[in-house]
C-alpha cells in the first residue's frame, strides 16, 4: 500500500518534473555542454575542444574587447540611468501639477520599441545629414564657438577646444569613431532606461509615510538634503535594490541599438556580450563560442542575482 | 518654559472649514488634552501649532512671539506621532539621537566621511550620546537601544517616539493620539506612565486624543473640541461634573450621560418624561433636554409621588465595583444606564420593573440651543 502510494506520489509530480527540466534546465545544460565543442549547427559530429572557447575569451583580443565594452557600458548606464531616473521621480513628485505629463512624456521611450528609436538616433546623430552635427556646425564663426572655445575663462590656455577642433575638422562621426561610439550608444542606453526607473521610483515614493518627512522635520530636518538622506533615500532602498538589478540585466541584454546601428563596430567598440553570441552562434554558426559566451552571460546574471537577495535585500528590508 | 497662544486660529480645506477661529492659552508647564470625536480639527489644532500645517488665518505665538511663519524645526517643540514614526533603517539609540545630531552638529560634521575628521565633532557626538543614554535610562529602553524599530513591540516603539521626543528638552511636546496603537491595558498602564512623566518633566505636554478617558485621567485642562470650535476648556472634574455643553456633556464619561425630553412649563418647572424634578429654570413653555449621569439614578422599588421614571432592565453588566443596568422608560424607546453598587441590585434581575429617580439637583437642563440652563437658585 505504503508502495503503491509513493509511486502515484512520483507519477503526479512527474509531468512537473518533466516540463521543467526539459524547458527550463535542459537548454543551459545544453549550452554549458555545448560550450566545450567546436560543434556547428548541421554538423553530423563535434568534437571536445575541453576549455578552449572560455581560453579565447581571456586571450584573444576581441573577446577581451567584448567584456570591456559590456563592463564598461553596463557601468555607464547603470549609475546614471538610476540617478536621472530618481532625480526626475523626485522632481514629479515634488509638482502639484502636470505630473502625469511629465511622467507619460518621459516613459514615452520605455514605449517606443528601442529598434525603431534606434533608427532616429543614428539618422540624427549622421555625421554629415544629421541634425545633431549640423546644429553644431551652425555654430561655428558665431558666438557660440566663442563661449565654448572657453579662452574667456581666467585660466584658460591656447589649446583649441573640443568645439573649435569639431568646427575645425569636423564633429565626431557618433557612431563611426572607435572614441565615440560606446558612449554614444550608452547614451541611446540611458535615454532608453531611465524613464523606466523613474516609474520604479515614483511607485516607491508613494508609499514613503508622509509622518517620516513631518518627523523629520520636528527633529530638525531642514533642508531637502536633509530630508532625503534620513527619509527618502532609505525609504527607497527597496525600490533601489529592484531598479538596479533590472538596470543591470537590461544593460547586460543590450542588443537592438547595437545590431541597428555599430554591428559592434568600429574595431569591436561596442561588440557587447549579447552581440557577439547572436554574431558568433548566429551569423558564424559557431555554435560552441557562441554557448561559452552565453554560459559567461549566465554567469554574470547569476552572481547578480545572488548578490540582490544575499547581501543587499538584507540590509534594506526593516523588520 | 513660555505660554503658547493662540489667537482666531482658522483653517478651511477647500470649501470645509475645519478650524472656526480657536483662541486658547496654554500655560507653560501644563498638561493640556485637546479631546474630541474624530474629524473635530484636534490633530489639525495640533499641527498648526507644530507648523507642520499652516493656518487660513489666526496667530500662533510661543512665548510671546509670534511664529506664523517659523517653520517647523525652528520652533522648538517635539511631536510624538499617532504611528510613532520612527525612521525603520536606524537602531533606536540612532533614531534617539537624530534630533541632536540634525540641531548640534553642522552640515560638514553630519557629512558621511569628511564629518569624522572633524575636530569639533567627537566632544559633540559624546555629549549627545550621553544624553541620549539618560533617556533611555529614564524611560528604561536601554537594553533596546541596538535594535532596529521594526523588532520592538508596539509599546516599545511608543516609549522611543517618546525618548526621541525628550532628548532635546523642548518647549512643548505635541502628542498626536500616541496611546491609540496599544492594547487596551498598556494604554491604561501608559497613562499614568505619561502623567507622572509630565510632573517629572515640568514641561508642558499638548495632548491629543478621542479618548475622553485619557483627557479625564491625565490632563490638568482638556478642551472638548466638536465641529472646529473648542465648546468647552476647563480641569477634567470642572468639564465632567459641569458641562456648559449638550456635545460636552454626551461625550464626556463612560458609560454616556442619559439624555430625555423634557419640558419646562410655564413656571419653568421642568419634568422629564413625565417625571417631575422639583426644580425651575429661567426658561417658560419650551422643550428642553434633561442628562443625568449614570451614578447620579437611584433605584427604587416601588414609585412615590410620580416622582422617578418605570424601568424595565433589559441588560446587567458587572463591572466588578460595580453594576451597570440598562434599560428601556416603560411605555417609551428611551434606552438608560444607571450605575449601582453591587448590593443594591442583587435582586434585581433582567426583565423587572424597577423605578429610577435622579439624585437631587444632579440633572443637567439643556435648551433647545445645546446650551446649559442653570437651576434657579433656592427652588
Amino acid at each position: 500500500m505504503a508502495q503503491g502510494s509513493h509511486r502515484a506520489a512520483y507519477g503526479f509530480i512527474a509531468p512537473a518534473v518533466f516540463l521543467m527540466i526539459a524547458i527550463l534546465i535542459a537548454p543551459v545544460v545544453i549550452a554549458a555542454a555545448l560550450s566545450f565543442t567546436d560543434y556547428s549547427l548541421g554538423n553530423a559530429g563535434f568534437d571536445w575542444v575541453g576549455l578552449e572557447n572560455y581560453d579565447r575569451m581571456v586571450s584573444r583580443s576581441t573577446y577581451t574587447k567584448m567584456l570591456s565594452a559590456t563592463a564598461l557600458y553596463v557601468l555607464t548606464v547603470v549609475p546614471i540611468s538610476i540617478a536621472l531616473g530618481l532625480g526626475a521621480a523626485l522632481l514629479i513628485n515634488s509638482v502639484k501639477r502636470f505630473g502625469d505629463i511629465y511622467k507619460t512624456i518621459y516613459f514615452l521611450p520605455v514605449m517606443a520599441a528601442l529598434l525603431a528609436m534606434a533608427l532616429v538616433w543614428e539618422f540624427a546623430l549622421h555625421p554629415t545629414l544629421g541634425m545633431i552635427n549640423n546644429t553644431l556646425a551652425s555654430g561655428c564663426g558665431t558666438w557660440i564657438e566663442a563661449f565654448f572655445g572657453w579662452h574667456w575663462l581666467p585660466w584658460a590656455d591656447d589649446a583649441p577646444s573640443w568645439f573649435e577642433n569639431g568646427c575645425a575638422s569636423g564633429f565626431p562621426l557618433w557612431f563611426g569613431d572607435k572614441d565615440y561610439s560606446l558612449w554614444t550608444v550608452a547614451f541611446i542606453g540611458i535615454w532608453q532606461a531611465f524613464g523606466f526607473n523613474m516609474v520604479l521610483y515614483l511607485a516607491g515614493l508613494t508609499s514613503v509615510p508622509r509622518e517620516l518627512y513631518q518627523a523629520a522635520a520636528m527633529d530638525g530636518a531642514t533642508t531637502a538634503w536633509d530630508r532625503f538622506r534620513l527619509v527618502t533615500w532609505p525609504m527607497l532602498g527597496p525600490t533601489t535594490v529592484f531598479v538596479v538589478t533590472i538596470t543591470t540585466i537590461r544593460s547586460f541584454q543590450v542588443f537592438d541599438t547595437i545590431e541597428a546601428i555599430t554591428q559592434g563596430g568600429p574595431a569591436k567598440s561596442t561588440f557587447v556580450m549579447m552581440f557577439a553570441i547572436y554574431e558568433k552562434a548566429i551569423q558564424h554558426n559557431l555554435m560552441g563560442m557562441g554557448s561559452a559566451i552565453t554560459v559567461v552571460f549566465l554567469g554574470f546574471v547569476l552572481i547578480l542575482t545572488f548578490v540582490q537577495r544575499h547581501l543587499v535585500e538584507r540590509r534594506v528590508h526593516y523588520s | 518654559m513660555s505660554d503658547i497662544r493662540l489667537n482666531a486660529i482658522f483653517k478651511t480645506f477647500g470649501t470645509t472649514e475645519v478650524l472656526r477661529g480657536i483662541d486658547l492659552d496654554i500655560r507653560a508647564g501644563e498638561f493640556l488634552t485637546l479631546v474630541g470625536p474624530s474629524g473635530c480639527g484636534k490633530s489639525t489644532l495640533l499641527r498648526i501649532i507644530a507648523g507642520l500645517e499652516t493656518q487660513t488665518s489666526g496667530d500662533v505665538e510661543i512665548a510671546g512671539t509670534p511664529v506664523n511663519h517659523v517653520r517647523a524645526s525652528d520652533r522648538d517643540l517635539a511631536m510624538v506621532f499617532q504611528s510613532y514614526a520612527l525612521y525603520p533603517h536606524l537602531t533606536v539609540r540612532q533614531n534617539m539621537a537624530t534630533p541632536l545630531v540634525l540641531r548640534d552638529l553642522t552640515f560638514w560634521e553630519r557629512a558621511p566621511i569628511v564629518g569624522h575628521a572633524l575636530p569639533g565633532r567627537r566632544p559633540k557626538v559624546k555629549s549627545l550620546h550621553a544624553a541620549v543614554d539618560d533617556v533611555a535610562q529614564v524611560l528604561k529602553i536601554e537594553h533596546l537601544m541596538d535594535r532596529k524599530p521594526g523588532q520592538l513591540s508596539g509599546g516599545q516603539r511608543q516609549r522611543v517616539a517618546l525618548g526621541r521626543a525628550m532628548v532635546r528638552k523642548p518647549v512643548a511636546f505635541l502628542m498626536d493620539e500616541p496611546l491609540s496603537n496599544l492594547d487596551a491595558a498598556l494604554r491604561v498602564h501608559m497613562r499614568s506612565e505619561l502623567a507622572e512623566l509630565h510632573r517629572s518633566l515640568g514641561v508642558t505636554f499638548i495632548y491629543v486624543t478621542h479618548d475622553q478617558a485619557e483627557a479625564l485621567t491625565m490632563s490638568n485642562r482638556m478642551a472638548v473640541m466638536m465641529d472646529g470650535d473648542i465648546l468647552q476648556l476647563g480641569a477634567p472634574d470642572e468639564v465632567y461634573d459641569d458641562p456648559k455643553d449638550r456635545r460636552v456633556a454626551e461625550f464626556v464619561g463612560s458609560p454616556k450621560i442619559n439624555m430625555l425630553p423634557g419640558r419646562a412649563d410655564g413656571h419653568g418647572r421642568v419634568a422629564a418624561l413625565g417625571a417631575p424634578l422639583h426644580r425651575h429654570v429661567g426658561l417658560q413653555d419650551q422643550d428642553v433636554t434633561v442628562g443625568i449621569r449614570p451614578e447620579h439614578l437611584q433605584l427604587t422599588t416601588t414609585q412615590a409621588d410620580n416622582e422617578g421614571w418605570p424601568f424595565r432592565v433589559t441588560h446587567k453588566e458587572n463591572m466588578g465595583a460595580d453594576f451597570f443596568l440598562h434599560g428601556t422608560v416603560n411605555g417609551s424607546n428611551h434606552r438608560m444606564v444607571a450605575r449601582a453598587r453591587p448590593e443594591d441590585v442583587a435582586e434585581v434581575a433582567i426583565g423587572h420593573d424597577v423605578f429610577l429617580r435622579a439624585q437631587s439637583g444632579k440633572a443637567m437642563v439643556f435648551g433647545g440651543d445645546d446650551r446649559r440652563v442653570y437651576f434657579a437658585e433656592g427652588a
